[in-house]
């Protein structure tokens, strides 16, 4: 067989290669993750249950510790204790007033900003709604 | 037809071939044990393999089993306490001894060409080997695994454009969960030992194909004979030295045997939290850099290691006579073991 014939007859091989592709593309997918984002709207607590300054942790659907801070009459803060540095639970230190992530020393003040270490953004913080003395959180559930 | 016969007909070994592979000249600098060290992270190797075996027997890999199951071979099967320590201890030593080697070859300038892709194929084994002990660790499921895999895919997933995706990928979602133990499990049991033996495989391969580079000493002019065969001589070293490690392997074992921490905790990271050692300076790197700094300066120092060889060679180009290379190697070992310290000292 000469080159000439080669290549003609690996271009029957052609569809064959082109199916292998797909198979292979959908095997990559099949190892990716399915993600969904779905915004959910749950219930914390009473509002009677929050004193104005006092804060209660709770934990979200994911089984993830977040902390629900009264800051007024008619206003609720949700934080996420996540750090957002690698993802370590912080730890509110109530001798210096902040939370403290023993993974790589971050340091967040009461209202989740960074006050020193690594981490690149305040705690994430979640939408909150008041309705009828309730206290609802917001949260999207990015869980495939 | 006699038995003799009838398996050199079934089963045709070519003798010549056999001992053109088994006469191999080796360089008298390695009948010096210290100069031998790249066949330790082999043994360890197939130490893990072994206990790996065994370990699987019991290991359950679900979140709400798996550290049970670590638990009843640690403390309830039959010496199931130092299998699981003869498996720790010798990822240890591999990755000591793998250091070590490396050392040996950068300081030496072994990895120049022609084995400069074996230089690569060799960082591409300590990856493998380093990737094993961090998946290795996280099946247990205790408090450290949880965080370590934490901390893992955080960093895999602060990396520029591609991070979330192999987040995602490790993770098998956006959180550690079942599917994440999954996924470490069978990187840990199937895709690594694949992998590093086909590495394994090729870096042998070529060092056979380059010899191996000889080291030249003080005195060794008078020597008339530069090398020496494969077999028996460097065989019997190797195998006094197989001895040595096993026996040290035990030792370490059976004083120092492995412990269970805590099981994981989704919400808790412990208050002083440590990784194995090995990972120490990059730890201590994350604490004092902001977290792409964090994150891509160990992916830079892999980089460079990766490409050593050509980037070596352009400052001899460059500045030559100078050992540019030399010192920046002790520059960057210096500052490893530098972080290290810190890290093991620090806070």
């Amino acid at each position: 067989m000469d080159r000439r014939d080669a290549l003609k007859n690996m271009l029957a091989f052609i569809p064959l290669g082109g199916a292998f592709a797909g198979i292979t593309a959908m095997g990559f997918r099949f190892i990716t993750p399915k993600k969904r984002d779905v915004t959910r709207r749950i219930f914390t607590m009473h509002l009677d249950e929050l004193p104005i300054n006092a804060s209660r942790q709770i934990t979200d659907l994911r089984g993830k510790d977040l902390v629900l801070v009264r800051t007024g009459e008619r206003e609720v803060k949700a934080m996420s204790t996540v750090c957002t540095h690698l993802g370590c639970t912080v730890y509110w230190q109530k001798d210096n007033q902040e939370f403290y992530c023993p993974c790589h020393a971050g340091r967040f003040d009461k209202d989740g900003n960074v006050v020193a270490g690594p981490p690149p953004r305040p705690l994430e913080t979640y939408h909150t709604e008041i309705e009828d003395d309730n206290v609802f959180i917001y949260f999207k559930d990015a869980e495939g | 037809m006699g038995l003799g016969a009838w398996l050199k007909q079934s089963f045709p070994v070519d003798q010549d071939a056999l001992i053109e592979l088994t006469a191999e000249p080796i360089p008298n600098h390695l009948k010096r044990w210290w100069w031998a060290l790249g066949g330790t992270p082999l043994y360890m190797f197939t130490v893990q393999v072994i206990t790996g075996i065994m370990l699987v027997f019991y290991y359950v890999p679900d979140t709400d089993k798996a550290y049970d199951s670590i638990a009843y071979i640690t403390y309830t099967a039959d010496y199931g306490w130092l299998i699981r320590s003869i498996h720790r201890w010798s990822s240890n030593i591999m990755i000591a001894s793998l250091i070590l080697h490396m050392m040996r070859v950068f300081f030496t300038k072994s990895y120049k060409a022609p084995r400069d892709i074996n230089w690569m194929f060799g960082v591409v084994l300590f990856l493998l080997s380093v990737i094993f002990g961090f998946t290795g660790y996280s099946l247990v499921y205790e408090q450290m695994s949880y965080w370590a895999m934490q901390v893992g895919t955080g960093i895999a997933g602060a990396t520029p454009f591609v991070g979330e995706w192999i987040a995602d990928f490790m993770r098998g979602g956006s959180e550690i969960g079942q599917n994440t133990l999954t996924r470490f499990y069978i990187f840990h049991i199937v895709l690594l030992p694949i992998l590093l033996v086909m590495a394994v495989g090729i870096h042998v391969y070529l060092i056979r194909a380059h010899g191996v580079t000889e080291l030249k000493f003080k005195g060794d002019e008078d020597v008339e004979k530069k090398t020496f065969p494969l077999w028996p001589d460097h065989v019997f070293t190797e195998l006094i030295m197989v001895s040595i490690i096993m026996v040290l392997l035990l030792v370490l074992s059976i004083l120092f045997p492995v412990q269970l921490g805590d099981p994981a905790n989704p919400n808790v990271t412990p208050l002083h939290i440590k990784p194995e050692w090995y990972f120490f300076a990059v730890f201590r790197w994350l604490k004092i850099t902001n977290l792409l700094v964090g994150v891509m300066g160990p992916m830079v120092f892999i980089g460079i290691l990766f490409f050593w060889p050509f980037i070596d060679k352009f400052f001899d180009k460059v500045f030559p006579g100078k050992e540019v290379g030399f010192w920046i190697g002790v520059l960057g070992l210096l500052t490893i073991n530098g972080f290290t310290v810190w890290e093991i000292f620090g806070h």
